[in-house]
């Protein structure tokens, strides 16, 4: 059951340039988001914006919750004039979550880029059910590569990719995670990033016969399965199912759900 | 407490506010916020006969105070609505409007009479004004049928024909005079009017040189068309005899009582509850405040009761 309400700014740094992380009072939410989950969050309360954004939950505490966001239009760039104190409107939490199951061999968590943002609530609760998540990480230069230490600390392996070479290995998270599959045996995909890379994490995981949980991003108007914006083209027989809604039956898919193919 | 009741055409509802379809779903998404049963109406999402995946993304713009879109229709089609939807809707004791579209008058008119025969809906909104349908490439786009008067009253009268259940015809903005299709419906037989769908619009990334929806163009809601639905319900309350369900960028109170003055006997909200899921049950309390602040018993005194001198 999501609910609407406004919330205290308790915290938000700039992370690198243009990422932010805004952590929000918000007890009620927190309890019931889950990792993959997502908020609508209101970043203007007069009419332009008009519409809420979507952002996925970065990490799920006792009484609060935090987003990892980059600075990409107008109403990102609104959120980030939030300061500690002020209250912000949000909405949620809404979508599937992440499955996590107990008991596989290794848990790769792929991320591009801002991709990175609902990766730390993932791998907190992959350690809670005594895996080790292992990230790889990719971004387009080093000072891009966010939230590396905080996994290192948790108890990650963490291995970095740069398209520039800067850190890492030069190449993308697919790339990282071409190297380290091997046959795949025993381990779950977790991937989250632009669409080329989702669908390249998809290519890669189904040759490996493994299974490939993508987080999705769209625009969205309402978030709760109403407007129809944010839908992708869905592997599905009837007409009515042929679109998906990243909101609604997302936005965690099985990658293999996914008409990769029909997507722009 | 003053009296919310309203009888609009032959539907009872218990307040005058209702959802403008599309907007809404089929209900139950909302429902997750608040009790959807206590909406005077709940206007579900155009029906077709057939199951429709709608447009290409990007189907959906925000623009200044509002938002354009070309869905397209996407719908689970009459059968899956019968089916899956309305059981909810009818368990929790929701007033239906089944909003319809068809692409030839007997299409709208076998969807009324299952409609009627199933017990799908309390009232029938009909969509004879869709702008996302139609190919906009061809010059001056494809003509909605509520563009054309002569249109407008050959399918409300096969509708008529089909149903007794309330009916309402949603005409579109898109017109030189308003007034035409208005009276076209009500001389077919509609038992009130839907005013207004929403208005064609553009929008261009300047970056990719394309514009930004799919379908090129798509139709505009929000607070930014307020002030032309109001107008144009002003003008055809004042044209035609049978009640209108007023629409376009309400988002409070406020704007409700506006529709009111001008002469609607209902609203609906539309957009706005994407902003806030709740705007419609904010709208009936605020109208109740509003009706004991300013000292009336029924909201139905409100109705056209705009004071011009």
């Amino acid at each position: 059951m999501p609910f609407v309400r406004d919330c205290e700014v308790l915290a938000h740094q700039e992370v690198a340039a243009d990422h932010y992380r805004i952590t929000l009072a918000a007890p009620e939410i927190a309890k019931q988001a889950r990792p993959g989950m997502f908020c609508m969050i209101e970043v203007g309360t007069g009419f332009y914006p008009f519409l809420r954004r979507p952002f996925s939950v970065e990490r799920i505490h006792a009484d609060g919750i935090s987003f990892l966001y980059k600075v990409e239009g107008e109403g990102t760039r609104l959120l980030s004039r939030f300061r500690a104190g002020d209250t912000v409107n949000i909405q949620g939490p809404l979508g599937r979550p992440f499955p996590v199951e107990a008991g596989m061999r290794r848990y790769f968590l792929v991320a591009g880029g801002i991709g990175v943002a609902p990766f730390p609530a993932l791998a907190e609760a992959i350690i809670a059910v005594g895996g080790t998540p292992e990230v790889l990480l990719a971004a387009r230069t080093e000072h891009l590569l966010i939230g590396a230490r905080d996994f290192s600390r948790m108890g990650c392996r963490v291995v970095l990719a740069t398209d520039d070479g800067s850190c890492g290995m030069k190449g993308t998270a697919v790339d990282l995670l071409k190297q380290d599959l091997g046959t795949g045996e025993g381990s779950v995909v977790y991937a989250c990033g632009p669409m080329a890379m989702l669908r390249a994490a998809h290519e890669t995981c189904l040759a490996a016969g493994v299974v490939c949980w993508a987080s999705l991003e769209a625009h969205m108007a309402c978030g709760d399965g109403v407007c129809m914006r944010c839908v992708v083209p869905a592997n599905r027989e009837t007409e009515a199912e042929r679109m998906a809604r990243v909101c609604r039956e997302g936005p965690v898919f099985d990658s293999r759900d996914i008409n990769w193919t029909a997507c722009p | 407490m003053a009296d919310l009741r309203v009888n609009i055409g032959g539907l009872f509802m218990k307040n005058p506010v209702t959802v403008a379809s599309g907007t809404f779903g089929y209900g139950q998404e909302y429902d997750e916020y608040f009790d959807i049963a206590q909406l005077g109406a709940v206007t579900v999402k155009s029906l077709t006969l057939q199951p429709r995946a709608g447009n290409r993304p990007p189907r959906l713009a925000e623009t200044p105070a509002g938002l354009l879109n070309a869905i397209g229709l996407q719908n689970v089609g009459i059968e899956a609505y019968l089916r899956a939807k309305l059981p909810f809707l009818r368990k929790k004791g929701c007033t239906i409007i089944a909003n319809i579209y068809g692409y030839v008058p007997d299409d709208y008119a076998e969807l009324a009479r299952r409609l009627e025969s199933e017990q799908g809906a309390d009232a029938i909104e009909v969509n004879l004004s869709c702008p996302n349908v139609h190919d906009a490439r061809s010059v001056g786009g494809c003509k909605l049928v509520a563009q054309q008067p002569e249109a407008v009253l050959k399918y409300t009268r096969v509708i008529r024909s089909a149903t007794r259940l309330p009916l309402f015809i949603k005409l579109s903005p898109n017109v030189a005079d308003i007034v035409e299709p208005c009276l076209a419906a009500q001389e077919g037989g509609a038992d009130g009017l839907s005013l207004i769908n929403t208005l064609l619009g553009m929008e261009i990334d300047v970056k990719t040189r394309k514009p930004v929806l799919s379908n090129l163009v798509g139709g505009l809601s929000g607070p930014a068309i307020r002030p032309v639905a109001l107008k144009m319900v002003w003008d055809a309350a004042r044209a035609v005899k049978i009640p209108i369900i007023g629409m376009g960028g309400i988002c409070n109170a406020r704007d409700a009582v506006a529709f009111l003055l001008v002469g609607a006997s209902a609203v609906a909200v539309g957009s706005a509850s994407f902003r806030r899921p709740d705007t419609a049950l904010q709208v009936i309390k605020g109208l109740e405040d509003y009706l004991e602040e300013h000292g009336f018993s029924r909201v139905t005194e409100l109705v056209g009761a705009l004071k011009t001198e």
